[in-house]
């Protein structure tokens, strides 16, 4: 399974299979399905850039969901500036990142669960600040984004444009995550995983290196969080909850923490499923959804605590 | 002092107290360029805390730590191994998921510069270091004989192998001065002597060696010169019949006559 999604032949048939589904979709008269393919990948940003954080730094968060709502509301706000669109998006991702490296900058020092619980302490603080700051958000009734049609020459449906916009943004998070990791910096962050002090003693300066994965983590939150809001067209603190959060950190571990097709795979499964049971058994059962994340949980770190498609690193390191 | 060339190290003073333990006190040594010293002590002298002040482990409460007549003592790590001071570990500290060569490679990381946008945009520059790190390993591993198990996981290499590629992780990173933290330490004596060699040809590359070391036959075999420590303290130096001879070294290690 590794060594195909590693074929370069095998990625682009991927890719090619993918853009042609919305079409598909369509054909068979299911647009639905396009939508629930969009938020997919939307989360599969999320945990590849989660995966930076919690993957290569070994770092835990839960309170990654803000930045996917920094990222949207900046979103909102730009385009109620009426700024356009792509440079709203790339204020997004600047933005996003600027508040991670100075959130990084001052929690970093902390580890392991205390790191988790500042982490999900910000995530209630941001959303909060976003429920009460009416001025600039217009608190919890929301935000209209002023609509942007790419792509029109392409599809008419506004969910096709999106879900290929998407796509493109999937394709990128995946290249950059893999040039990253096999380089010197993705080297570093292995030997700091590794042992801390002897990748200091080795001329890598740490806290730097676990401040650069965590502050990268928020450009895919970002980027995922400006295409988030232009798509919805509304955007309010209400998508912004911690479960959210808990969701992100779910498919990185389900998938095999520092594996780029782990993540994807634990997107599939874990935003996929819900929709697929709601569409196959009845409405009721989204409600038991995080009843049945919890199960899967367990049952992963139970039998398969590497995630289903681990990086063989990961791997080796959890056997010694 | 005496030696063949300026001094390298110079420690003045030195200290390193954990509340009330002076597990360093007081100590002045230099190493001149091209010499390999031995420190040595009984167990709880000092050594290692010695060695972990002078790479930027512990910060030192008192003293000053000058390489090449620059202060060093109390900056991070990372920076004195940038400076040209690289370091093994006591217990055997290899990144054991990375292979062999992996390791060498990280230990390259002090003298290599491509950052985030090299390997996005794949510019020639970061291929360019790329291959060049890759070849470096490569040579280091070579020198301390390791270069068929490259692909090899580091924490599937033999016990003795795995000490050398500690030497070449370190050396990677073209230190002036190595320290060797108990370079033989659990060794049998074909590794051992194979060690002593590979010491003396690090030398001969123009790196000065420091090493703590336990085993008197070693120690007389290869030192230029000798420290002794014992609670803290620098208690003798010399050449190494010298240091034998002295009757405060016997003293730290025996015990006083008739005592």
């Amino acid at each position: 399974m590794k060594k195909l999604l590693g074929s370069r032949w095998a990625l682009g048939a991927a890719l090619a299979a993918a853009a042609a589904f919305p079409f598909l979709a369509q054909a068979v008269e299911q647009p639905y399905l396009v939508r629930v393919a969009g938020v997919i990948g939307l989360f599969m940003i999320l945990g590849l850039g989660l995966n930076f954080t919690l993957g290569y730094a070994g770092l835990f968060d839960l309170g990654f969901i803000s930045f996917y709502a920094i990222g949207a509301y900046t979103t909102a706000i730009a385009m109620r500036a009426h700024v356009p669109a792509p440079l709203a998006i790339v204020l997004a991702v600047a933005i996003t990142l600027a508040m991670r490296a100075l959130l990084g900058l001052t929690i970093l020092r902390l580890r392991g669960d205390y790191l988790a619980v500042v982490t999900m302490g910000f995530g209630e603080i941001a959303r909060l600040v976003i429920n009460n700051l009416d001025s600039l958000t217009n608190g919890p009734k929301g935000m209209q984004v002023r609509p942007w049609r790419p792509l029109a020459c392409i599809s008419p449906d506004p969910n096709v444009q999106y879900y290929l916009l998407i796509l493109a943004g999937v394709s990128l998070a995946v290249v950059a995550s893999r040039r990253i990791e096999s380089s010197r910096v993705g080297r570093a962050w292995v030997a700091i995983r590794e042992d801390e002090v002897a990748a200091r003693l080795s001329g890598i300066p740490v806290r730097e290196y676990k401040l650069l994965a965590f502050t990268l983590s928020a450009a895919f939150a970002g980027l995922a969080g400006a295409l988030f809001a232009l798509w919805e067209q509304f955007v309010t603190p209400e998508s912004f909850v911690f479960w959210e959060s808990v969701l992100v950190v779910s498919i990185v571990v389900l998938g095999g923490m520092g594996s780029i097709a782990g993540v994807l795979l634990g997107a599939l499964i874990l935003v996929g499923l819900p929709p697929l049971m709601q569409w196959t058994l009845s409405a009721e059962w989204i409600n038991y959804r995080y009843l049945f994340f919890g199960l899967i949980l367990v049952l992963a770190t139970l039998f398969r605590p590497q995630g289903l498609l681990p990086s063989a690193r990961r791997e080796s390191e959890l056997s010694s | 002092m005496t030696g063949p060339g300026p001094a390298l190290l110079e420690v003045r003073d030195l200290a390193q107290h954990f509340g009330g333990l002076k597990a360093v006190d007081s100590v002045n040594l230099s190493i001149h360029e091209g010499e390999i010293v031995s420190v040595i002590g009984p167990n709880g002298a000092g050594k290692t805390t010695f060695f972990n002040v002078l790479t930027g482990v512990y910060p030192g409460t008192r003293g000053d730590i000058l390489f090449e007549g620059r202060p060093i003592r109390g900056l991070p790590s990372h920076d004195i191994v940038a400076r040209g001071v690289a370091r093994t570990f006591q217990n055997i500290r290899l990144f054991s998921c990375m292979t062999a060569l992996e390791n060498v490679m990280v230990g390259r990381h002090s003298r290599t510069s491509q950052f985030l946008l090299g390997p996005l945009l794949r510019t020639r520059a970061y291929r360019e270091e790329e291959s060049a790190v890759e070849s470096l390993a490569k040579e280091f591993l070579d020198f301390v004989g390791l270069r068929a198990l490259g692909n090899e996981l580091a924490k599937n290499l033999p016990y003795g192998a795995q000490r050398k590629l500690e030497v070449a992780r370190a050396l990677a990173s073209e230190p002036k001065l190595l320290i060797l933290d108990e370079p033989t330490a659990g060794m049998n004596q074909t590794e051992c002597s194979d060690l002593v060699a590979l010491a003396r040809r690090v030398r001969e590359r123009g790196v000065t060696v420091l090493l703590i070391e336990h085993q008197m036959r070693v120690v007389m075999d290869i030192s230029d010169r000798v420290f002794v420590f014992d609670y803290g303290v620098k208690i003798a130096e010399g050449k190494p019949r010298q240091v034998v001879a002295d009757a405060r070294v016997i003293e730290a290690y025996l015990g006083r006559e008739g005592a």
